[in-house]
């Protein structure tokens, strides 16, 4: 992709560019000047003036220009050069009216670097030079040549004066005019760039997010069909264990039996757990209306036989209630729902006579506030934020994937909801979770 | 023995659930005899088969959803197109290891289905159907 340039290099190169244009128009411009002043010469004889004030002039610039290379200075000298010339023409032409012209060119000249202040070294010269030549004309100093007439008149001065500053003064606006439209024009080019490279990074970003929406729709059925190729031949062995198990009555055979059930059934309790994961980490959220009546139903019906054969039944009571219609992601409500209620019977407390589980869901506009509590075995305070860490279990003893809790948190996350848990060791525990409501 | 039902069959691909479901429906006394066949294809051609004498047709049928060539959805857009008398005496139940929401809902809107049961097959399934 093209690197955009900041509109700081664009500004930067513009002005450079106007400034090695000037300096070349300057060299002429100077050498011109050094010749009009020789031609000049020829009227009154005027020939070590010519070459001498003009041949210093130029010193003065190039030797500045040479020296200082990296400053601005020459095009100030460049102005002072201007009057110098003005001063010497009016001089080699016996104060011939026409030459105070010279200033004016000058002055026009100097607006093609764009900066106003350089009218300023010219303006000053022409100020000194003729306040110091007028008041010698004046005092009635001989052979200083600044004006034809014997004379200058405070009012002929005051007028002269006035028009010369008028004609400094609009020469700098245009400089400083141009100045500011050149700026302007840079800083639409440098938008536009911009806006024809932001264009460009819409369209490739729109690119890769249809790529990105390709690959996971790709990966998705990749793991839909690894999952069912991973999970039909266990529940295959599941059901000839079943078979094994029927025909037998020998108690060494059906403990064997019932630890291999245990085997397969946390294997694919494994599977699904990363089935979860996968599914959350990359699905887009869904909205539909969600009746969470159903939905537990269906979440309990499926835990049915969850449990191990020593372990008492636990009793799953649901209260749903629902004024307003709730538009949420159905999926990852039941992977949330599933995982905890499953949690409270795998982790039920032997102790207690009557282990329970209770899910209330209450439904506003706003969200839903689901609470999910038993008196199962409860989390210690240092295990409560570490339950929620990938692949963490509490002991070895536990029997999930250690995915369980981290995938609530993340299915929680996605949906924009939040999650608390209170628990104590031995009394139970208690996820408080509100999610938002996705309508319309 | 008694035995719940005439006859039943079983839709599946995989040789060792087919093997399961008979020994299941023998065992349990859930069926008198178990059509086993490994693909859709089969099973509609069996059913035609059948057109004449809707008495042998079987009362249950247990569908599995991933098999090659034809899938368990495909064999519901066949069924559909088999003659009324075909259609009144089976009962199709889905049978099969996907836990895919999109599936269920699929089978359950499905008006041919009557139930979305999760493999493995075992007796406490195989009762709830007796029992409703």
């Amino acid at each position: 992709m093209a690197h955009q340039p900041t509109y700081q290099s664009i500004h930067d190169a513009f002005l450079l560019q106007v400034k090695h244009k000037s300096d070349r128009l300057m060299n002429y411009f100077l050498v011109g000047f050094f010749l009009a002043g020789l031609l000049l010469a020829i009227f009154y004889d005027t020939w070590l003036i010519a070459a001498g004030v003009g041949s210093l002039a130029l010193l003065a610039y190039y030797s500045t220009k040479v020296l200082l290379p990296g400053s601005n200075t020459y095009q100030y000298v460049v102005s002072t050069v201007f009057g110098i010339f003005m001063a010497q023409y009016i001089y080699q032409m016996h104060g011939l009216f026409e030459m105070h012209f010279i200033a004016f060119i000058g002055s026009a000249i100097l607006v093609t670097y764009q900066n106003w202040k350089l009218q300023i070294p010219l303006a000053l010269l022409v100020i000194v030079h003729h306040a110091s030549f007028g008041y010698l004309q004046y005092i009635g100093y001989d052979k200083i040549y600044f004006t034809q007439l014997d004379y200058m008149t405070l009012q002929t001065f005051i007028i002269h004066g006035i028009l010369a500053t008028i004609v400094f003064f609009i020469c700098g606006l245009w400089a400083f005019q141009l100045k500011k439209l050149n700026e302007r024009m840079i800083e639409q080019t440098y938008e536009m760039g911009r806006f024809q490279e932001e264009e460009l990074q819409k369209k490739a970003l729109l690119q890769s997010n249809d790529n990105l929406k390709k690959s996971n729709r790709e990966l998705d059925s990749f793991v839909y069909s690894v999952s069912h190729d991973l999970r039909a031949p266990l529940s295959s062995m599941l059901g000839v264990v079943g078979l094994c198990e029927m025909g037998t009555l020998d108690p060494f055979m059906q403990k064997n039996i019932t630890l291999i059930k245990t085997s397969i059934r946390k294997l694919d309790g494994f599977i699904i757990d990363i089935l979860d994961y996968s599914r959350n980490s990359r699905l887009e959220i869904d909205h539909q209306e969600i009746h969470f009546s159903d939905l537990l139903t269906d979440v309990s019906n499926n835990l049915k036989f969850m449990g191990t054969d020593d372990q008492k039944k636990v009793d799953v009571r649901t209260t749903v209630r629902n004024g307003v219609p709730f538009y949420s992601d159905k999926g990852r409500i039941s992977i949330i729902l599933n995982n905890l209620i499953s949690n409270s019977i795998r982790y039920q407390n032997p102790q207690a006579p009557d282990p329970f589980v209770e899910i209330n869901v209450n439904v506003s506009e706003s969200a839903a506030d689901i609470l999910v509590k038993d008196n199962g075995i409860g989390i210690s305070e240092e295990n409560q934020v570490k339950v929620f860490n990938m692949f963490y279990r509490v002991s070895d003893k536990s029997i999930g994937s250690g995915l369980g809790l981290y995938i609530v948190k993340e299915a929680v996350e996605k949906l924009k909801g939040v999650l608390e848990l209170r628990s104590e060791i031995g009394k139970g525990t208690e996820f408080v979770i509100r999610l938002p409501n996705l309508c319309s | 023995m008694e035995f719940k039902y005439k006859k039943a069959m079983v839709i599946d691909d995989n040789e060792i659930d087919l093997y399961i479901a008979e020994m299941l429906m023998a065992t349990t006394g859930f069926a008198e005899k178990v059509v086993c066949v490994s693909s859709a294809r089969e099973a509609l051609a069996y059913l035609k088969s059948l057109n004449a004498d809707p008495d042998s047709l079987p009362q249950f049928i247990f569908l599995d959803i991933n098999m090659p060539e034809m899938t368990g959805f495909d064999f519901l857009n066949e069924y559909q197109h088999l003659p009324e008398n075909i259609r009144k005496k089976c009962i199709i139940m889905m049978l099969t290891t996907s836990l895919d929401e999109d599936d269920r809902t699929q089978a359950e809107s499905n008006q041919f289905v009557r139930k979305f049961l999760n493999k493995p097959l075992d007796r406490d399934k195989l009762a709830q159907l007796t029992a409703s």
